[in-house]
């Protein structure tokens, strides 16, 4: 896990994702349907992003992207010294097992494995061994506070606790990023509070960088930079002090409803 | 390595299809090492080796028309023959004419040499002397002995069909060998009662001294008796067994046709489960690709899961199969068939088949669903709902 930081947020200024006239086009059967339109942006290391805007805006295709789960049509995707767009499926897989945790919205926690092992499954591409393994599982459980139910199965915890156990998943390699698809939107509103909270320290703690799908207002003003999306465009990029965004989230949901 | 306790848990993840799914690989698993047994029962060789050193000579027609007595003699000066002895097949029957109490009763003359000659069988009770030195003495297989109760000393009665008369015979001594379903008793004591069937013989068994002389010999012999009006055939025992199995149709062919029905039923309902598993684990199996997991190790995965289910299988059958072996073989050895399961042991290439096809049935049904697992795209796999 990375060093503890002091609480203080903010970004190092170090570009972390460089993306460049990404195009991104889908074609069913003759037609050519066209998701990102040359879309162009940076993302600085330790920034949490916010992407926002309505259905089929092109946010989840673009978090793909930057998370190498997905290929551009055209343009260029650099995530640090990495530019994952021209990557080979095999480079992309062991790139994306050291670099990038998934947070989604659904948890998808595998259901015949423990809290533990659900987050060990990760580690299980790295050349730990056994104990290593299982202190490096124990940290992240630990760090979204669910040590004491490291071996119970996903159906026996609660919506909230299942998302902090794909937390730990998604950090238990530590990864610079995160990517995270609409974290809070199954959960009610005082689980999703304390996914935030913790979003938020993992952030600012433990200097994740974070890009977050969201429809939610009230979790894209955790962020503290906001993407507003629309039909492949980037319509906005705000940049805003954390806690203070919720009137800029509210508006861009509003645009976008 | 570290995979297979993730393998292990998919493995029983729908405990009750999983349980099924074994219970439909390991039954006709069961059967797959019944019938392999019984083919290779077929095949086998009772008598250790000692049979490649013996010849039968019959008459070139069938084995239901006679050869002369007068031909033994002859045969027993050619250069390679050790002994000779003569059989015939008596028929008839003991109690009454249903099949389970049907066994092999043959006569032989000269008892001492037909102790010679199959020298792998040993007499349990009673001794060969008292076997010889009564006209009516029986020497009875052990396994018929433990069937009908017989003790030393009982007499049967044997009801003649193709002989019209009826022998009181005395069991004088037993014998364990390949053999045990058989009686063997005096042809003297049939001659006495029917004079007329003096000087033909069923057939003669030719004990030779080596390998070469076995090959040599039966052209020899059929030689010797060609332009005769008795023309003789002589072939090895091995020879004259595949006879007998032929005269029960293509076996091996039967056997190995519903062998192969049985490893595709099988193998379509491997198949059917690992479908199912890899259909409901679309998303899951995306969700593992995006945490890195290789295309390759997603295949190894899956496959693994098929082959281990079809190996869990496969040993619970051929353990099954094991502990059910003893009672089979009983069963088999009681019955009509009994003779020609003589050499019926627990055979290791028959339970390595039944691993051989689980594995294969394992990976042959898993391959598809494992394929177009690892091949889906994760963008695709994620959208999935469930």
């Amino acid at each position: 896990m990375s060093s503890v930081a002091s609480g203080t947020t903010g970004t190092s200024g170090t570009t972390l994702i460089r993306i460049e006239s990404l195009v991104k086009q889908y074609t069913r059967d003759t037609q050519v349907l066209t998701v990102l339109d040359n879309l162009s942006l940076t993302v600085d290391e330790g920034d949490f992003v916010a992407l926002m805007g309505p259905s089929g805006s092109g946010k989840t295709t673009l978090l793909n992207l930057i998370a190498g789960i997905d290929r551009p049509t055209s343009g260029t995707i650099l995530v640090g010294d990495r530019q994952v767009s021209s990557m080979s499926e095999a480079a992309l897989a062991k790139w994306r097992s050291a670099n990038v945790g998934f947070i989604f919205q659904l948890y998808n926690l595998v259901p015949v494995l423990t809290a533990f092992e659900n987050v060990e499954l990760p580690l299980l591409l790295t050349n730990l061994n056994r104990a290593r393994r299982r202190k490096q599982a124990e940290l992240a459980l630990s760090v979204v506070g669910l040590t004491d139910r490291m071996d119970h199965y996903p159906r026996q915890l609660s919506g909230g606790q299942e998302q902090r156990v794909a937390i730990a998943r998604a950090i238990a390699t530590d990864p610079k990023l995160l990517v995270a698809d609409e974290p809070t939107g199954d959960l009610d509103s005082k689980n999703g509070e304390e996914i935030l909270v913790l979003m938020e320290r993992l952030n600012s703690e433990f200097k994740k960088t974070i890009v977050m799908v969201t429809h939610d207002p009230k979790a894209a003003s955790r962020a503290h930079r906001l993407v507003h999306l629309d039909k492949g465009v980037l319509k906005e990029d705000v940049h805003a002090e954390r806690g203070k965004a919720v009137g800029i989230a509210a508006a861009i949901s509003a645009s976008s409803s | 390595m570290k995979f297979f306790p993730f393998v292990f848990k998919n493995l029983f993840r729908k405990k009750t299809r999983s349980l099924l799914t074994i219970a439909s690989i390991l039954l006709p698993l069961l059967v797959i090492c019944i019938m392999g047994t019984l083919l290779r029962t077929l095949e086998s060789d009772p008598t250790g080796g000692k049979g490649m050193f013996r010849l039968i000579v019959r008459h070139k027609v069938s084995l239901t028309n006679w050869v002369l007595e007068s031909y033994m003699p002859k045969v027993r000066q050619l250069p390679g023959v050790t002994d000779v002895v003569r059989m015939n097949w008596f028929g008839g029957a003991y109690l009454d004419q249903k099949p389970e109490n049907m066994f092999a009763r043959f006569s032989t003359s000269d008892a001492q040499r037909f102790l010679e000659v199959f020298d792998e069988a040993s007499i349990v009770q009673g001794s060969a002397p008292d076997w010889i030195s009564d006209r009516s003495g029986v020497l009875a297989g052990e396994l018929l002995m433990k069937k009908y109760g017989w003790k030393l000393g009982q007499k049967i009665t044997l009801k003649g069909d193709i002989y019209p008369v009826n022998l009181e015979l005395t069991i004088r001594a037993t014998f364990k060998g390949p053999d045990e379903t058989a009686v063997y008793f005096h042809h003297q004591y049939i001659e006495e009662a029917l004079p007329r069937v003096k000087g033909y013989v069923g057939w003669f068994w030719i004990k030779a001294d080596s390998l070469a002389a076995v090959q040599r010999l039966p052209k020899e012999i059929d030689a010797m008796f060609d332009n005769s009006s008795v023309p003789t055939r002589t072939e090895t025992e091995k020879e004259m067994q595949n006879g007998f199995v032929s005269m029960l149709g293509n076996i091996k062919l039967l056997v190995t046709s519903i062998g192969t029905v049985i490893v595709l039923v099988i193998l379509l309902i491997a198949a059917n489960t690992m479908a199912m598993t890899a259909r409901e684990r679309v998303t899951e199996i995306a969700v593992l690709r995006t945490l890195g997991y290789p295309k390759g190790t997603i295949l190894g995965m899956m496959l693994g899961e098929s082959v281990l289910l079809a190996l869990v299988g496969g040993t619970l059958g051929a353990l099954l199969f094991v502990g059910l072996f003893p009672g089979f073989r009983q069963g088999v050895l009681y019955s009509p068939m009994g003779g020609f399961a003589a050499g019926m042991r627990l055979f290791p290439e028959v339970v390595a088949l039944a691993f051989g096809v689980s594995v294969l049935v394992g990976i042959l049904a898993g391959i598809v669903p494992a394929v177009r697992s690892a091949q889906r795209s994760i963008t695709d796999g994620l959208r999935q709902v469930g």
